[in-house]
């Protein structure tokens, strides 16, 4: 397998009303001995690899249902305590993604409506064998969720209580981009 | 905002700002608004400014000092060399601490929008924030409501 880095990874579900709901999904991954920059896009209609639309209905059905598991996160959850305003956006993505010889840092973002929490840096790739590593190591926080220092704590807290949880979304994003990656061939 | 300064595990010194319902006289006047504050070095309470026993029912003031302090020990036992804390003074929660002139947490607002830097894991985070939580509200502030110096 050629050597690889990512560099973008955004999920987001858009709704208008109860029913009516579209998943939009982007990820890049670099090649960096060609320079070549692979480009992965589901608007919620066609999934494309580096502009070819990807026919596999399984593959499509499989890398969906793991983006939508990333979407469910206890912690977009405990957004959306924090806003009064029907659902109308959800999103997981990475910022600030590092790419080291020892593995790839980045910050988990989370959204819900106009509310968001980001933490980091948190290694993605490979993912930390020991879940509970999350709250031992030093994090910068950031959310526009809470009006006080007392329920910024809350949140910290939450963080620590979905440790495992955000192991699985990660372990997720690593399967999401394995798929990815065998489908390319790289 | 209270701000507690610690060396070697020991509090140095200290400052709260409270509010008292019942005004103490300072010379002459009442006030509600008072600061509390221990000196370094000096190992007395003063009240906006001026030595605790020398107002007027300083002896119940003074009988509490070592209590007191012992309660800000408490909380200097979790940091070794020099710390400066900086806690919030509703909740009681730290939102600044630097250890050697190094911060090694800090909670900033700037709009609607929280940030930490920290160069803890957010389980000591917690585990610092609950003890001096714990200790003002458990410890200090019942200490301070019985001779009168909050609420």
């Amino acid at each position: 397998m050629a050597r690889w880095e990512l560099a973008k990874f955004k999920v987001e579900r858009v709704s208008e009303g109860i029913l009516n709901s579209v998943i939009n999904f982007e990820t890049e991954i670099l090649i960096p001995e060609t320079r070549k920059v692979i480009a992965v896009i589901y608007n919620g209609k066609q999934f494309t690899i580096g502009g070819s639309e990807l026919k596999s209905e399984y593959l499509v059905y499989e890398i969906k249902s793991k983006l939508e598991r990333l979407l469910e996160s206890s912690l977009i959850r405990e957004l959306s305590k924090h806003s009064r305003k029907a659902e109308y956006r959800r999103g997981f993505s990475l910022r600030k993604i590092d790419v080291y010889a020892e593995g790839t840092l980045a910050n988990l973002r989370y959204v819900y409506n106009d509310k968001f929490l980001e933490f980091g840096s948190v290694l993605v790739i490979p993912p930390y064998k020991d879940w509970n590593k999350l709250c031992k190591v030093p994090l910068t926080v950031e959310t526009n969720a809470v009006s006080n220092i007392k329920s910024f704590y809350e949140v910290l807290t939450e963080i620590c209580r979905s440790a495992l949880r955000v192991h699985f979304e990660v372990v997720t994003v690593n399967e999401i981009l394995k798929l990815i990656l065998q489908e390319t061939g790289v | 905002m209270i701000a507690i300064h610690c060396s070697n595990r020991t509090v140095q010194s200290f400052f709260i700002e409270v509010k008292v319902s019942q005004p103490l006289y300072i010379n002459g006047v009442p006030v509600h608004d008072l600061y509390l504050e221990k000196r370094p070095i000096e190992g007395y309470l003063y009240i906006n400014g001026v030595r605790a026993k020398e107002l007027s029912g300083g002896t119940k003031y003074q009988l509490i000092e070592p209590t007191l302090f012992g309660y800000f020990d408490e909380i200097c036992q979790l940091f070794t060399g020099n710390a400066d804390i900086d806690v919030e003074d509703e909740s009681y929660l730290p939102v600044s601490i630097q250890v050697n002139g190094k911060y090694v947490l800090k909670i900033e607002r700037t709009g609607n929008i929280f940030t930490m830097d920290t160069g803890l894991g957010l389980d000591d985070i917690r585990h610092i924030s609950s003890k001096i939580e714990s200790v003002f509200r458990v410890k200090v502030i019942p200490l301070l409501r019985a001779v009168g110096l909050y609420g």
